[in-house]
């Protein structure tokens, strides 16, 4: 059984009018446990698109995508739902918090979509924002964050349910550089110590450098950049 | 219920306004039943309570005690049909009781004048003095809201434009005819009173304007084939026979209609505006695995918790109405009443929420990845 994250020969068409455009364009991909992966590109070149698939929000028009060796190109909308909770931790851009919960309540209720919220869960919650230096904040609704506190509270949620796959859209849109670096670090070194198949879509080059290999849109086409070649 | 109430709790202000008109609603609601109920009582309460199940009356006079005029020899008859355990007759007249002596106007009672027989089961309970008898036929037993208007145990009151006097011997409770006292006299002075013009009886033997009957079951077609220029009607149908009261009624039940309506627009368009402004929010939880139903549960029980509670305080509200309303008015309230009003009302804004179930279970989880549209 292949263990992360495999899409073969992924295609997503949109009709504009009478043309058939190809956002997506026979996309092959493959991310390890452990492994961190950007995504770079122009702005239309299909990056979402890309990450939706990825992320069983949207189905290829063809190809196949296969998470722990399992095909979700065929699944129901409840199905699918249930492998975005469990199987795949999304970070958004920024203010993607629910806002009238505080950040405790914002691990808590992805729990909930599951059952009961037991004691245990709460422990490791409350573990798991303490790690990422959220400690004193579990009480804090997100107008009383910071960006950076923000995408914390995200990565947390992203973690919560202990999922295979880590996928990030541009994490740190709305953060300046000095908290952009600290995020990213902080995305790098969780993959890591977890072991969890991470992608990352990105604008800023200087963010490349925590990730293992760097991809390329363009055009709805993927394709391997050389760090060096970026750097 | 986690989502429902953490909301709840955050968004004070907003979902107070809401519960604010809700209340109002409901508060109107329940005066507007029991200004409905007091005067369906106030209209007919003497036939409600009456222990009658089926009314004859005379054929075409559309259920109406004023229409109907039957000559008593009928009750013979009736008392032999099948079902029928007890036959009674009765009349009724309106009239005004004078106060005293007095020449005003303001000292002028409207009334109804119910004749009976006395001892029969259509005398109701005396709560206060003795009954009706037949050999004193000027003693009668009357309302006591007629204590309000000052009389008393034992006064004699005369009848505006006639010479009759009546003497009170007793009260009873709860009987008001076409909205004002019912004061009931033996069968014998009822006669002498509705008929005092000469031929008004139309030569009618013994005339009653209606015949009561008590029994189950009783066959309604049997009786009007076999008792020609007969119509036997249930007390139901009786009551809705009497003057006014269909559209009073119908007044009021479409003002409550119209209400409800308005209450279930009201809470499916505050919570569908509030549903879209957070679409975008319920992208995100539904990228993140959320399922519809956890959502609308959400919703649904925010409209549950936010109606029963706004039900709650405008039930509240009604009764610290009813306590400070003036006496006369007529104004009963019915705990079974505002039991099924406050059901109605919670059914109606959980229906009405179901607008919003549906439009989050069409919002996109793709939303939530920022793409531009
Ligand atoms: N629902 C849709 N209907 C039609 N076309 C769409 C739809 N969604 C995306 N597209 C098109 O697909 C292409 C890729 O869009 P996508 O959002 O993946 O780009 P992106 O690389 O994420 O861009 P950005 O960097 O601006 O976020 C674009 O040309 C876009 O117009
Ligand atoms: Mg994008």
């Amino acid at each position: 059984m292949t263990e992360g994250l495999q899409i073969t020969a992924a295609s997503k068409y949109y009709n504009e009018g009478m043309n058939r455009i190809a956002a997506l364009d026979r996309v092959s991909f493959k991310v390890e446990p452990g492994e961190f992966v950007a995504v770079v590109g122009p702005s239309g070149s299909g990056k979402s698109t890309f990450l939706s698939i990825a992320g069983a929000l949207l189905k290829a028009s063809e190809g196949k995508v296969r998470l722990n060796g399992k095909d979700i190109s065929e699944l129901s909308g409840k199905q699918l739902s249930d492998i975005r909770l469990h199987e795949i931790g999304f970070i958004m851009q920024a203010s993607n918090l629910v806002p009238y919960l505080n950040v405790l309540d914002q691990l808590l209720v992805v729990k909930r979509m599951s059952g009961k919220v037991r004691a245990a869960d709460k422990a490791m919650a409350i573990k798991l924002l303490e790690e990422l230096g959220l400690g004193t904040k579990l009480k804090n609704y997100p107008e009383e964050l910071s960006g950076g506190e923000k995408q914390r509270t995200a990565i947390a949620r992203a973690l919560i349910n202990d999922p295979n796959v880590i996928l990030a859209d541009e994490p740190t849109a709305s953060l300046d550089t000095k908290r952009a670096h600290e995020v990213v670090s902080l995305i790098a070194h969780e993959v890591r110590t977890r072991h969890k198949a991470a992608i990352m879509v990105t604008h800023d080059d200087r963010l490349l450098t925590y990730c293992d290999k760097v991809y390329r849109m363009e055009d709805g086409k993927l394709s391997l950049a050389e760090l060096e070649s970026i750097h | 219920m986690f989502l429902a109430l953490k909301e709840l709790r955050h968004s004070k202000t907003r979902f107070l306004m809401i519960a604010i008109i809700f209340v109002l609603i409901s508060w109107l609601v329940f005066i507007l039943s029991g200004l409905g109920n007091g005067l369906s009582t106030l209209a007919a309460s003497t036939f409600k309570t009456m222990k009658a199940d089926y009314v004859v009356f005379e054929q075409g006079s559309k259920a109406s005690m004023s229409k109907s005029l039957l000559s008593n020899d009928l009750s013979a008859k009736l008392a032999k049909m099948p079902n029928v355990s007890a036959v009674s007759p009765m009349g009724t007249i309106m009239a005004s009781a004078i106060k005293g002596s007095s020449k005003l106007n303001e000292d002028k009672v409207d009334i109804a004048i119910i004749g009976i027989d006395p001892g029969s089961f259509l005398e109701p309970a005396i709560i206060e003095g003795s009954g009706l008898t037949s050999d004193q036929v000027t003693k009668v037993i009357v309302n006591e809201t007629m204590k309000d208007e000052g009389f008393k145990l034992g006064d004699t009151f005369q009848l505006d434009g006639s010479t009759e006097s009546l003497t009170i011997v007793g009260f009873v409770k709860n009987q008001t005819y076409n909205h004002v006292a019912a004061v009931f006299t033996p069968m014998e002075e009822w006669r002498k009173l509705a008929f005092a013009a000469p031929g008004s009886d139309k030569g009618v033997k013994d005339p009653v304007n209606a015949i009561m009957l008590q029994g189950k079951d009783i066959d309604r077609s049997t009786i009007n084939k076999q008792l020609s220029g007969t119509d036997t009607v249930t007390r139901a149908a009786a009551v809705q026979g009497m003057p006014g009261y269909k559209e009073e009624n119908g007044t009021i039940m479409m003002m409550l209609a119209f209400l409800l309506a308005i209450s279930a627009f009201i809470i499916g368009v505050f919570f569908y505006v509030f549903t879209m402004q957070k679409s975008n929010q319920f992208g995100i939880m539904k990228a993140i695995g959320a399922k519809n139903g956890f959502l609308g549960k959400a919703v649904v029980s925010q409209v549950f918790v936010l109606s029963l509670s706004s039900i709650i305080v405008g039930i509240l509200l009604t009764y610290g109405t009813a306590a400070i309303m003036p006496k006369g008015m007529p104004f009963m309230l019915d705990t079974k009443l505002v039991f099924t009003y406050s059901i109605v009302l919670l059914v109606i804004s959980l229906l009405s929420s179901l607008v919003s179930v549906r439009t989050i279970s069409k919002i996109d989880p793709l939303k939530a990845l920022g793409r531009v549209e």
